[in-house]
């Protein structure tokens, strides 16, 4: 008998909080797949070193005071107007900070990026006092291996540092290239974080594009139905039938200038149909419910029924395949870059993929790193992409109970 | 073994991969016409198209009937001029009696090719010919790597560089040039040569002791029917047609009497007479049935088991595999005398490899004997004893030069003063030393400083230096005027930054690493260049209709600088960047009519110079060769084109005995 007084607080208690909302069911439903999540935090820190990209890896320093001003140079990295003019036009730089400084204005000081590496060319002798030149050619071998070979080496007692590093040391000191360098001489850590930012720019924009045309078409011809639903639903065919890349390759053919940004409003545009049937669908559903219809008697107008009130209840299954969207761009762009049809001004992972692709045998590095890069960035969107498929498919939880 | 005589003169040169092995695939043709070579991809420029349409609708005459005059009439009426007629493997004998090998064969097998004097070493202890017959095994196999598949065995329908050392062995060729690019009579084919005074007739005498594998003797009518087939329009001729256009006629006096009837009295007339030969007595009567000469059945099974004049014939071939040809007795012994020197290789395998990667494999695993290796196989994939278990390297300097072109008509570089800013902006020494690791040399100019045509003291070769490039810059008006980081010059009104495209073949490494080394140069002094691979197609096309503002690329050398006319010349073909010098123009037509060496040298030496100071291009660099050889050979010796493409080229390599 004593179980009845505990129950009835219980009881009460459910019936006075607020029942949880459809997001926050699926975000704690999302929370308990530690892959998916891993994935996410994967994907934030991604995220957030891309964006801070010209502050981890850079040849221009984060702020300068210089004659008596501030200056943002690193700034270039993202568009290279916002490098201001004095140190190109007026003072003569030459993309050489950290003598120029010193010898232009001794009073300057500035905040430089972590690692002093450039991801557009090679460090050159004495670009900074104490810091090696980056080699051309195989012998740009990985810091990170340097380190991995010397903890070894004392452990087990072995000599290994000597056999793969003893002639580049005779150099002078090991330059720091800790993913290793390219044939050229260029840094493969900073073309990682650099390329990060393609990558990202790459799956953002074009899944945006996607995003919009296809919940748009989608919602229109899931809830008009009729005529518009048939002719949206042709278009959608006839979309799925073109192949991107081709498409890409075509286009890039044309435009005087191409670079990365045709590239992603091509697999936006050709992107979009996935999304577009999966919010037809739901449209399809949602439209049915009595709350549409309740809202319909209220006389509230078609875009906001549509946009209001059935969007935010078809939004959750439609995350998933722009999720994987995001995933897949990012291949079809590592590809490009890969085949030589990417932006060549623009550092990105696939271009190395492509630089390690003639030298396989002695350059191992060139692949490793980026192919991981890839992998793994790949692999968390999916994740993801998972995670939410099944955190608010309410079938698949039942089922995986 | 004759000579190489598919000739690439001039190649725009993509370096793309498979194109470098094809020693830059430009369609081969037999003459150094300057339309005969024609871009990468062989066998789609421009002339197989034209001729390929010309032959399925309405055919258009090639050929106006011609009334020749007699023999008498002509010899009464001209003045003959002989011309050397030399046998190539004699001449190289002679001039390597006068060498003196730095190190032993041992020694040579034993080195490692790390420095210009190992590579000397290695080629002039290895690179000899035999001292007798009996250092030679006769009996052996070769097998030669080929970079893609011939697309035919018909000499007359060659397009592609890969199938000129296929036709190098089983075809002859009336005139040959050595090391030197100098041109000669073939002595294993013809027994006089002779040009009119005025260069209006060239006449050729064949030796009477040469045959075709099916025992047939090979006449001076063969020759005469060769050209009228070449010249068919109903029949798709790829390559070869051009500059054999520019013969009037070719008329055989006798069975081995030949006259050939130039159009125009120019100095380098002689090279229009070397078109391929096929049999008369095969493909008489079948070329009306099918001019497309492959189609019908009876084409098919000649295409399979071609009747040849050369040293070798065909015994057997596997499309897209291999093709294995075998030494013809009848060519070194006539009625059971010997008569020419018996080639050295009783077989020749020519195994088709497309991948640069794969071709390297099967060297190191002995599978072929030679192949070409790229610039970065030779310094990083070459170098273990993996490769020199079997193997040695040679490299050989060629006379191909890359660049860029600047477009003269473009608002940015029509100024002299810019084009010289862009050389003196550019770090030639960092292309030099670490992007080719110090394996190619430095071009100033068109022709490379060895050749007979180059100036005695070229100008040194450009220097990166910054200042002066930036006041040049200055004084050709682009400066920074609105202070946003990049020159910009006010044109008509508007005002225009300093950014433009340069333009390059999709693939090729080398020119990757050059314009992004272009970019990041131009980039210090406030100049925004964007690097652009483009797919070859498209990349000749905006290159021929102009519409670019700068492409990287490259030009191998033709055998005679009269090649330059199509590049430089206003208004010529391949004037990709439209330049344009009155005086240059002048020049080129003075050497065209100037008979003689030296004085035809100095004009040429002139253009040179014109184009230097005009800076009509940047020069860049100067191509090698380089190439992997299993030790079991010996004999060879680079030539300005590589070791295969001049005379005596593959005639001189044997394979020691075992």
């Amino acid at each position: 008998m004593s179980s009845v007084p505990v129950e009835q607080p219980a009881v009460t208690a459910a019936l006075e909080t607020p029942s949880r909302g459809f997001w926050s069911e699926a975000w704690r439903q999302f929370r308990r797949r530690k892959l998916s999540l891993a994935a996410l935090a994967f994907v934030i820190g991604m995220g957030v070193s891309a964006l801070f990209a010209p502050a981890i890896a850079g040849t221009k320093p984060l702020v300068t005071r210089y004659k008596g001003e501030l200056y943002f140079p690193a700034m270039a990295y993202y568009n290279r107007s916002w490098e201001n003019a004095i140190f190109r036009t007026q003072d003569k730089f030459r993309g050489r900070y950290p003598q120029n400084l010193k010898q232009k204005d001794p009073e300057s000081w500035a905040i430089w990026p972590l690692v002093y590496q450039d991801p557009q060319r090679r460090l050159y002798r004495d670009e900074w006092e104490g810091i090696p030149p980056n080699p051309t050619g195989a012998k740009g071998k990985p810091y990170l291996y340097y380190l991995w070979l010397k903890g070894w080496d004392s452990l087990f007692g072995t000599n290994y540092v000597e056999e793969e590093f003893g002639e580049l040391l005779k150099d002078g000191p090991l330059p720091f290239n800790l993913f290793g360098a390219t044939d050229r001489g260029v840094d493969v850590f900073a073309q990682m974080v650099h390329g990060a930012q393609t990558a990202m720019l790459v799956g953002f924009v074009s899944m945006g594009i996607a995003a919009a045309i296809g919940i748009t078409t989608g919602a229109a011809a899931g809830y008009f139905g009729g005529w518009i639903d048939i002719l949206l639903s042709r278009v959608i065919e006839v979309v799925m039938c073109i192949p991107a890349l081709v498409l890409i390759l075509a286009l890039l053919a044309i435009v005087e200038r191409p670079s990365i940004w045709h590239i992603m409003v091509v697999i936006g545009i050709t992107g979009w149909t996935g999304i577009a049937r999966l919010t037809r669908g739901e449209f399809l559903k949602l439209k049915q419910m009595e709350y549409v219809t309740a809202a319909k008697a209220l006389g509230a107008g078609r875009a906001r029924i549509m946009f209001r009130h059935i969007l935010r209840n078809a939004l959750a299954p439609i995350l998933v395949p722009i999720a994987f969207g995001i995933a897949s761009a990012i291949l079809v762009e590592s590809a490009l870059s890969f085949l030589g049809f990417g932006d060549p001004t623009r550092p990105s992972w696939g271009k190395l993929l492509d630089q390690g692709r003639d030298s396989i045998q002695e350059m191992w590095w060139l692949i490793l790193f980026p192919g991981l890069a890839i992998f793994f960035t790949v692999l968390a969107y999916n994740l993801i992409g998972e995670g939410l498929q099944e955190a608010t498919d309410p079938r698949m939880r039942q089922a995986g109970h | 073994m004759s000579s190489p005589r598919w000739l690439i003169l001039l190649l725009w040169t993509a370096t793309l991969p498979c194109f470098a092995l094809a020693g830059c695939g430009g369609s081969s043709s037999s003459k150094p016409g300057p339309a005969t070579a024609e871009n990468g991809k062989a066998g789609d420029g421009g002339s197989s198209q034209g001729s390929g349409e010309a032959s399925s609708d309405e055919p258009t005459v090639l050929l106006e009937p011609y009334d020749p005059p007699t023999l008498d009439e002509l010899n009464a009426k001209v003045e003959w001029e002989d011309r050397p007629v030399l046998d190539a493997m004699e001449m190289l004998r002679e001039k390597q009696a006068g060498e003196q090998p730095l190190v032993s064969v041992e020694e040579a097998l034993k080195l490692r090719n790390t420095s210009h004097e190992n590579n000397a070493k290695i080629l002039s202890a290895l690179g000899r010919l035999p001292e007798s017959d009996d250092q030679v095994d006769l009996d052996a196999t070769i097998v030669r790597h080929l970079s893609g598949d011939l697309k035919s065995t018909n000499p007359i329908m060659t397009s592609a560089a890969v199938e000129s050392d296929y036709h190098g062995v089983t075809g002859i060729s009336l005139l040959s040039f050595d090391w030197n690019m100098q041109a000669f009579g073939a002595a294993e084919v013809i027994e006089s040569w002779q040009t009119s005074k005025d260069r209006m007739y060239d006449k050729v005498v064949l030796r009477k002791d040469l045959t075709w594998s099916d025992g047939k003797p090979l006449t001076a009518h063969d020759v005469v029917f060769s050209f009228q087939t070449i010249m068919n329009p109903k029949v798709p001729v790829p390559a070869v047609r051009s500059g054999t256009d520019e013969l009037r006629w070719v008329e055989a006096y006798d069975d081995y009497t030949l006259v050939f009837f130039h159009k125009e009295a120019l100095a380098v007339n002689s090279w229009n007479i070397l078109f391929p030969i096929i049999p008369k007595h095969i493909y008489e009567n079948s070329v009306a049935e099918d001019p497309t000469m492959q189609n019908s059945e009876y084409h098919v099974k000649f295409e399979e088991q071609p009747v040849v004049s050369g040293p070798y014939r065909v015994v057997s071939r596997r499309r897209g595999q291999e093709v294995v040809v075998e030494r013809r007795d009848e060519w070194s012994t006539f009625n059971g005398q010997e008569v020419r020197r018996k080639p050295h290789f009783k077989r020749i395998r020519f195994l088709v490899i497309e991948d640069p990667n794969t071709s390297l494999l099967a060297l190191k695993k002995g599978d072929i004997h030679e192949t070409l290796i790229t610039a970065d196989q030779w310094t990083q994939q070459t170098n273990d004893d993996d490769f020199y278990a079997r193997n040695t390297k040679a490299t050989g300097l060629e006379w191909t030069e890359f660049h860029i072109c600047w477009n003269t008509k473009s608002p940015f570089f029509s100024d002299k003063n810019v084009r010289w800013a862009m050389g003196y902006a550019f770090d030639h020494d960092e292309m030099l030393e670490k992007i080719f690791y110090g394996l190619y040399e430095p071009a100033v100019g068109v022709f490379h400083p060895d050749a007979w045509m180059a100036p005695k003291t070229p100008p040194k070769p450009l220097k990166q230096d910054l200042d002066k490039a930036e006041e040049l810059l200055d004084k050709a008006g682009w400066e920074d005027s609105d202070g946003d980081g990049t020159r910009d010059k006010e044109i008509n009104g508007e005002l225009v930054p300093f950014e433009f495209s340069i333009i390059y073949a999709q693939g090729s490494t080398n020119a990757e690493k050059v314009c992004n080394l272009l970019r990041e140069n131009l980039d210090q002094i406030g100049i925004i260049c964007n690097p652009r691979p483009l797919e070859w197609t498209v990349l000749q096309e905006m290159t021929q209709n102009h519409k670019f503002h700068a492409v990287m690329g490259g030009w191998g050398t033709g055998t005679d600088p009269y090649t330059l006319e199509n590049i430089f010349k206003t208004g010529a073909e391949r004037n990709y960047g439209e330049y344009s010098n009155k005086k240059v123009d002048e020049l080129f037509a003075q050497g065209m009519k100037e008979f003689d060496q030296e004085k035809r040298a100095d004009i040429y030496r002139q253009i040179f110079m014109q184009l230097y100071e005009d800076q009509a291009y940047t020069w860049l660099f100067h191509r090698s060769s380089f190439y992997g050889f299993n030790k079991s050979l010996r004999g060879y010796v680079f030539s300005p084109r590589g070791p295969y493409s001049y005379s005596p080229g593959f005639e001189s390599i044997w394979m020691v005995k075992p």
